[in-house]
């Protein structure tokens, strides 16, 4: 696909904007794409990105450079073409009409869950969490989506000092865990501390997971993870779990 | 112009194959691949019981190339035969499975249950014997003319493949071993054991801390081997390692390929398979020949 825009908005963040074709299949909040340079073997294999927002002409990923092939799909001009593949995997599923939606978003985590705004406008609380307030991202962008914005930093740097899970922890204290329906994705870490907190208190929560990936079609088990039920894949069985699988 | 080949008893209307463990079971291309086009479909390696596999990581990127240990997950035989293979015999194609074991009697158990259900059968060796404490019998030349001379005599229709490791200390032995003994056809290149280290938390990349290296990488070294195995022997070869081209899929035929598998070049373009059997035919023509046959082992030199 053609590259449209891609745009910095930190020193290590950017927005990639790909055009859409008029027949393509468009994602549903939580699935992903696999991105790669269209000519080349290195970087060899596609990289996984969420979906992170999108109309009927073009889509949008928030990228961190991390690597190789992130720091690679920084340098693409409007013009150049990248491969893509998708919409893959699971998304998250509505929810119930009485139940508050909590989104929980860490770090870059966020490009996974941000799109659960686009639908439902205004209906989110949103917890947004990050190192330090110069990467808390789009933050203004996304308070006039949602119906209430929290954000966390490890530094204190803005908002609630400390990180989004023990943000979390004090919510709870305020809110009946049987009303709401949690959508999460962030580091590892996070989702680890979370999935104690989650399943401590029995909410109703979908985690979006990441692994290190080939195919993106459930021919690999490259991505496995460890559940309940055994090895899963994420990019058939994911990336969205439901926390009772996990 | 000709495109079929034979392996064995097998006649395949292309040379192109999948490599085992790259295509799943079929049906998680069939999206991008008319299974129909394929000269063959190679299946994930299947065990007597399902296989959970290795913990993650399970792959890990490496330059032009790929580590991976997946530890053989699979559905295991039964899953297979009820729901994996009557989905691949709605097909024209051959269908090639890839089997794998703990013993000399799983391979022919396995094979046991597999023959003159499918096409042909493909052993892979480069497996622990748990009888033998542990020894792969890729590492070990007895061990492996036992092994694939028992499997010889248990199957009696299908095709008998045995795939070759290049960490064997004789490849072109093990493939004269093969002959000897009545197999139909070697596979070769399995992937290379490899590793790679994360410096800065100095833990492996892959929980398993070896895994098999494929991809474009390895690809020199699997056409050095296919080239000094055909020298060596009559039976045919399915080349594969780091196919990525149909110019790639050549320079194996002309080192004595008869057929090729496409591996890791399916992660990186699903459609990959039928642009390299376009591409052959591309080059044929080019080239003014009528029979692919005409081109195994042409290297001159």
């Amino acid at each position: 696909m053609e590259v449209i825009d891609n745009r910095e908005i930190t020193d290590n963040v950017f927005i990639l904007r790909l055009e859409l074709t008029e027949n393509a299949l468009k994602p549903e909040p939580g699935q992903f794409y696999l991105l790669r340079p269209d000519s080349g073997y290195d970087p060899l294999l596609g990289r996984p990105f969420s979906a992170f927002r999108w109309n009927n002409d073009w889509i949008e990923f928030l990228i961190r450079k991390t690597g190789r092939g992130t720091a690679l799909l920084s340098t693409f001009r409007p013009g150049d073409h990248i491969r893509i593949l998708g919409p893959l995997g699971r998304s998250f599923p509505p929810h119930s009409p009485h139940k508050t939606p909590v989104v929980l978003a860490g770090g870059i985590g966020m490009a996974s869950v941000y799109s659960l705004t686009l639908k439902h406008k205004a209906e989110h609380i949103f917890i947004y969490g990050a190192k330090s307030a110069t990467e808390l991202l789009l933050t203004e962008d996304i308070r006039p989506r949602v119906r209430e914005l929290y954000l966390c930093t490890d530094d204190g740097s803005m908002g609630f000092q400390g990180n989004v899970v023990e943000f979390f922890t004090e919510f709870l204290k305020k809110t009946s865990s049987h009303s709401i329906v949690v959508y999460a994705c962030g580091p590892e870490k996070m989702t680890k501390s979370l999935m104690e907190i989650l399943k401590k208190y029995n909410i109703e929560s979908y985690l979006s997971l990441e692994e290190r990936m080939a195919c993106g079609l459930g021919a690999c088990m490259g991505c496995a993870k460890d559940t309940k039920t055994g090895m899963k894949r994420v990019c058939m069985e994911g990336p969205v779990f439901n926390i009772e699988e996990l | 112009m000709n495109l079929e080949v034979k392996i064995g008893k097998m006649t395949m209307k292309n040379p192109v194959t999948t490599a085992s463990g790259t295509f799943g079971y079929g049906s998680e291309y069939a999206e991008f691949v008319d299974l129909n086009l394929l000269g063959a479909v190679t299946v994930k390696g299947i065990s007597l019981e399902p296989r959970e596999g290795n913990p993650p990581p399970r792959i890990y990127e490496t330059p032009c190339g790929m580590l991976n240990s997946i530890g053989l997950q699979n559905v295991g035989l039964k899953n297979f035969l009820d729901e994996k293979l009557p989905y691949l015999k709605g097909f024209d194609t051959r269908i090639i499975v890839n089997i794998l074991g703990n013993t000399i009697d799983e391979y022919c158990e396995l094979s046991s249950a597999l023959d003159g259900k499918v096409d042909a059968i493909e052993l892979n060796v480069s497996c622990p014997n748990v009888k033998k404490g542990g020894v792969l019998f890729s590492n070990n030349n007895d061990m492996l003319r036992t092994l694939i001379k028992e499997v010889r005599t248990t199957v009696k229709t299908s095709t008998v493949i045995v795939k070759l490791s290049p960490a064997s200390a004789d490849i072109v032995m093990q493939a004269r071993i093969c002959e000897e003994v009545g197999i139909d056809a070697v596979s070769m290149i399995n992937t290379i054991p490899a590793m790679a280290i994360d410096i800065h938390s100095r833990r492996p990349r892959l929980s398993n801390i070896i895994g098999g290296l494929s991809g474009p990488a390895i690809r020199p070294i699997g056409v050095r081997m296919v080239w000094e195995t055909h020298r060596a022997i009559n039976i045919p070869i399915i080349a594969m390692g780091g196919i990525m081209t149909a110019e790639d899929a050549m320079e194996y035929i002309l080192a004595g390929a008869t057929a090729v598998a496409i591996g890791t070049a399916n992660f990186v373009k699903p459609t990959v398979t039928l642009d390299i059997i376009e591409g052959m035919k591309k080059y044929m023509l080019i080239h003014g020949i009528d029979d692919i046959n005409s081109l195994i082992g042409g290297l001159i030199c």
